[in-house]
């Protein structure tokens, strides 16, 4: 390694300090990632944490919150608590697959219409446009009701509408980005322009995507809650969606089988909302310095 | 009698940890017709000293002084309610981005009737409308332009609005917060006229803020030279121009084209502005300064009188005894 | 004289014309989105699995006549262009197609509920505007940190609400607990009220599915408003109007209000919109008899004709919705220059 390069990679390193230190300052955004590390050991751990198994059925049907039951327990007299905890693996799956697959084409689509611009940006960024304007929900029901309600297609569905925002977001950092001095200097090198892309446009103006990426994890967490309540979750697989649909016809005098995963659904759509904003601030140009 | 007396004005910012201390100990009397120049760079305080006087430092920023007067009464201690009812009246500031210095969703009638109404609550919409036609006139400005949007002007012509919006009670003190910055030179000179016009008319006394030694060379009686925070040099305009005694002065002066003589070539300053939040115990020009001396090093300097203006420099005597 | 008013009528008929203009070319440009989602409802029924005339009839076993009348109808045999070409033309003739499990055309199902949709979105859209604008401006004046904070918390809290939920625990405490609201329908079907009772019967059921939406809908307009309020205090001309010495409340009232509340005009329109489809879910938890309760029947009966008909129409919908915001804002703002 150079000398040079040492030197651009600590500085590097500094920058990512100063952005961990700016992102730290700002106390929702502590609060929300702090929440989601609650919900990742309690995805990861689930057996361990978990008292009873989700799925072993007992004749205390409908038990109200207790210190046995933590959460109550709901019409086949399955433990709720353990039924949530399990239910954390399948809520933050979703959010996680499908707002990294909106991510991932977000990006490719968004750098590639930004950087190379002329005619395809324009009718990429039309077609983007006009995407960001349809009601992705429905889509997605529609979808899933025609193709069937697997988990994969699920995911796959949230992430296929929902790339659009990155890909605008994307674009406009590939715009700006391609005029800086650095690219132009690449570009005199003779770099090829998928290394320009891969190499510097992308890695320097993906910040705001990770940024949305956030909120839509949240997003994507919402819409398969919405799926599961009006039936079309995975029928094999119980999120905390899923548990609400289960629990509404014993609502009136079980109420907690509907309240309690409810909760965990704000908590978590919490988290990636305070973590979003969070990141926005601290990637946000305006913020640097004071504040 | 000056009209306008400034005595110790230290102004402040509160930053997270620290204070910028963006003017210290400014002291300057204005008299009556004068047309004073306050000239210098970004970063030396010139517009904080105007936002200050005028009491529309941004949140974070506070004023201290020994003593403010404007035609002999204190400004310096009075409420911000005794203060309301003076601005505009007794003083009154136009900005530099003209363009965004009005709300772009209120027509211009609106907002400088507004402005009538913030003082003289009685009057009425007919009588605004004949006193604002007559007023944009006097800045050649159509009587149409009161029913227009600030988006439908250029930027000259909302310079002009500012500076008869600024003329409405005809107050005595005028302050000009880099008025022509944001022009093209063509616009920016006819405006300098205009402004010239308007003095004569107006019988004002003008604090012109500016980084522009031209500027100040063709409008202006006096010139202030604000370097850092701190008053460097105060005068008559032609004689400061034409032997600038403060080092810091003669730099400026220098680095101005127009105002060289012709076959000297331009010269920049090198180094840059001292730190503001611990501002340095020498003489503030010192890290600059191709004169310094060992003296220049320890304590600051007074401003004194010198020759018939005010001089800040320790070397001054020496220099241009 | 004379000459200076036909002047001011000919201006006028140009400002007409030109706003005319405006609404043309804005109308126009929504027209590539409609496109796009016909297309791809065409593309869903062909990239499914098993035959499409099956799946538009919605019928496990469609009669032949049945399959007939569809192949007749969208040129199933024909090459995939031409059935597209045939499936706009149904669609821009207005036909949306029939409801073989209804056994009626979607165009009349949809029609009947469309009312109902629109009558609870409407208001619902409204009441957040009036209420999150007034909220963040009360908040904005102000200027107490433990106010805002408490508010800006709250607003994250309602915008991570599953819509579906809230209305549930809303009924679990307004109708099943203190009994004060109706917890389904939009009449009671026992008495058949008329005139004003009609009207006070309808609001009366109208109350719980229209909190609920307003609620999740609340915090946006509350945080638009609340970051414009505050951009706008960074503004010049407030600094302008301070150096006159007009007064903080009237600075307030009539620039920083005016300034502030436009931007949040685009967003009350773009929120209607998606509030027609965000409806659905809580139109079927309180079974408000509109579109969305629809749906979800469209669902279970494996009836996709109609299911693309109420998606084709709700994304109409946020079409005509963006555009008579485009078209407001450009009317409310002098900036806009049409």
């Amino acid at each position: 390694m150079t000398a040079e390069n040492r030197i651009s990679l600590s500085r590097h390193e500094n920058k990512l300090t100063k952005s961990v230190k700016m992102y730290l300052r700002d106390i929702k955004g502590v609060i929300g990632l702090f929440i989601l590390l609650v919900f990742i050991v309690m995805a990861i751990f689930a057996p361990v944490i978990a008292p009873y198994s989700p799925d072993t059925m007992t004749d205390d049907v409908l038990q109200s919150p207790s210190l046995n039951h933590l959460f109550g327990t709901d019409h086949l007299g399955r433990d709720l608590f353990s039924r949530v905890i399990f239910g954390t693996r399948i809520s933050l799956s979703v959010g996680f697959v499908a707002a990294g697959l909106s991510a991932i084409i977000g990006v490719f689509i968004g750098s590639f219409s930004g950087y190379y611009g002329g005619a395809t940006d324009d009718i990429i960024s039309k077609v983007i446009d006009t995407f960001l304007m349809i009601p992705a929900f429905f889509l997605i029901l529609i979808i899933v009701s025609i193709f069937g309600s697997n988990i994969m297609y699920i995911m796959l569905v949230i992430g296929l509408t929902t790339w659009p925002r990155n890909a605008r977001l994307m674009r406009a950092q590939a715009l700006s980005i391609k005029e800086k001095t650095f690219i132009t200097v690449a570009r005199s090198t003779g770099e090829s322009n998928m290394r320009i892309l891969f190499g510097h446009v992308i890695p320097n103006g993906i910040f705001p995507v990770i940024a949305n990426s956030a909120l839509q994890m949240g997003g994507a967490i919402l819409t398969e809650a919405s799926l599961s309540f009006i039936g079309l979750g995975d029928p094999n697989l119980t999120s905390w969606g899923k548990l609400i649909y289960q629990g509404r016809p014993y609502m009136t005098y079980a109420p907690w089988t509907i309240v309690i995963p409810g909760i965990f659904v704000v908590l978590a759509v919490l988290a990636f909302s305070f973590i979003g904003d969070g990141l926005q601030f601290t990637f946000n140009p305006k913020n640097k310095g004071e504040k | 009698m000056p009209l306008l007396q400034m005595k110790n004005v230290d102004i402040n910012y509160r930053m997270k940890k620290n204070e910028v201390k963006a003017v210290r100990d400014f002291t300057l009397d204005i008299n009556e017709r004068d047309i004073v120049g306050i000239i210098g760079e970004s970063g030396s305080g010139k517009s904080t000293l105007a936002h200050g006087l005028m009491r529309i430092l941004p949140r974070n920023g506070y004023m201290k002084a020994s003593e403010i007067k404007l035609n002999n009464k204190d400004i310096l201690n009075i409420s911000d309610e005794e203060f309301r009812e003076l601005r505009w009246i007794e003083m009154s500031i136009v900005f530099q981005k003209a363009m965004s210095a009005l709300s772009p969703v209120h027509k211009i009638f609106d907002q400088m009737y507004d402005t009538i109404l913030a003082h003289k609550p009685q009057v009425s919409r007919n009588e605004a409308e004949e006193k604002l036609s007559k007023l944009l006139e006097i800045v050649n400005l159509p009587k149409k332009t009161l029913n227009m949007y600030p988006h439908e002007l250029s930027g000259g012509m909302m310079q002009r609005v500012m500076i008869s919006l600024g003329l409405i009670f005809n107050p005595k003190l005028v302050i000009l917060d880099e008025v022509t910055t944001a022009l093209d030179v063509i616009t920016q000179g006819q405006l300098l006229d205009e402004i010239k016009r308007l003095v004569n008319e107006f019988k004002l006394t003008v604090m012109m803020i500016t980084h522009d030694v031209g500027v100040v060379n063709e409008v202006c009686t006096k010139i202030a030279i604000l370097y850092a925070g701190e008053l460097l040099e105060y005068g008559n305009v032609k004689d400061i121009i034409f032997e600038p005694f403060n080092p810091y002065t003669q730099a400026l002066v220098e680095s101005h084209p127009d105002l060289n003589p012709e076959g000297s070539t331009l010269k920049g300053i090198p180094g840059i502005l001292p730190d503001l939040i611990n501002p340095p115990e020498s003489c503030i020009f010192y890290d600059r300064c191709k004169y310094r001396k060992d003296i220049c090093k320890n304590g600051k300097p007074e401003l004194q009188d010198y020759k018939g203006r005010k001089v800040k420099c320790f070397r001054v005597g020496e220099l241009h005894g | 004289m004379y000459r200076l008013s036909f002047l001011c009528s000919f201006l006028e008929v140009k400002g007409l014309s030109s706003l005319g203009r405006f609404i043309i070319r804005r109308t126009l440009s929504i027209i590539p989105m409609v496109l796009l989602i016909v297309a791809i409802n065409f593309f869903i029924i062909h990239l499914a699995p098993g035959n499409p005339a099956q799946l538009i009839s919605g019928l496990e076993q469609p009669s032949p006549e049945v399959i007939e009348a569809l192949e007749e109808q969208y040129g199933l045999n024909q090459p995939l262009i031409v059935q597209l070409g045939l499936y706009y033309r149904n669609i821009f003739q207005g036909n949306l197609g029939y409801s073989f499990i209804y056994g009626t055309s979607v165009n009349g199902l949809i029609f009947e509920r469309a009312g109902a949709t629109i009558l609870l979105t409407v208001t619902a859209a409204i009441i957040a505007f009036i209420i999150g604008t007034l909220i963040a401006v009360w908040v904005g004046r102000r200027k107490t940190k433990v106010l805002d904070s408490i508010f800006s918390v709250l607003a994250y809290i309602f915008y991570a609400m599953p819509s579906f939920w809230l209305a549930l625990v809303l009924i679990l405490t307004f109708s099943s607990t203190f009994k004060l609201f109706p917890t389904s329908g939009m009449f009671n079907v026992r008495e058949s009220y008329e005139g004003f009772a009609k009207i006070g019967d309808v609001l009366y059921h109208l109350a719980l599915p229209c909190a609920t939406l307003a609620l999740i809908q609340i915090p946006v307009f509350f945080r638009v408003t609340r970051s414009s309020i505050d951009q706008v205090h960074q503004d010049e001309y407030i600094t302008t109007f301070t150096a006159i010495g007009i007064s903080r409340k009237k600075i307030f009232k009539k620039y920083v209000l005016k300034n502030a509340i436009l931007p949040t005009i685009t967003i009350f329109g773009l929120t209607l919109g998606y509030a027609i489809s965000g409806a659905a879910l809580v139109e079927i938890v309180f079974a408000w008899p509109g579109m969305g309760r629809l749906m979800l029947d469209a669902v279970f009966r494996r009836d996709y004709n109609l299911l693309l008909g109420i998606y084709f129409v709700m994304a109409v919908c946020i079409c005509l919705a963006i555009l008579i915001t485009d078209i407001v804002y450009a009317l409310v703002d002098p900036r806009i220059r049409y």
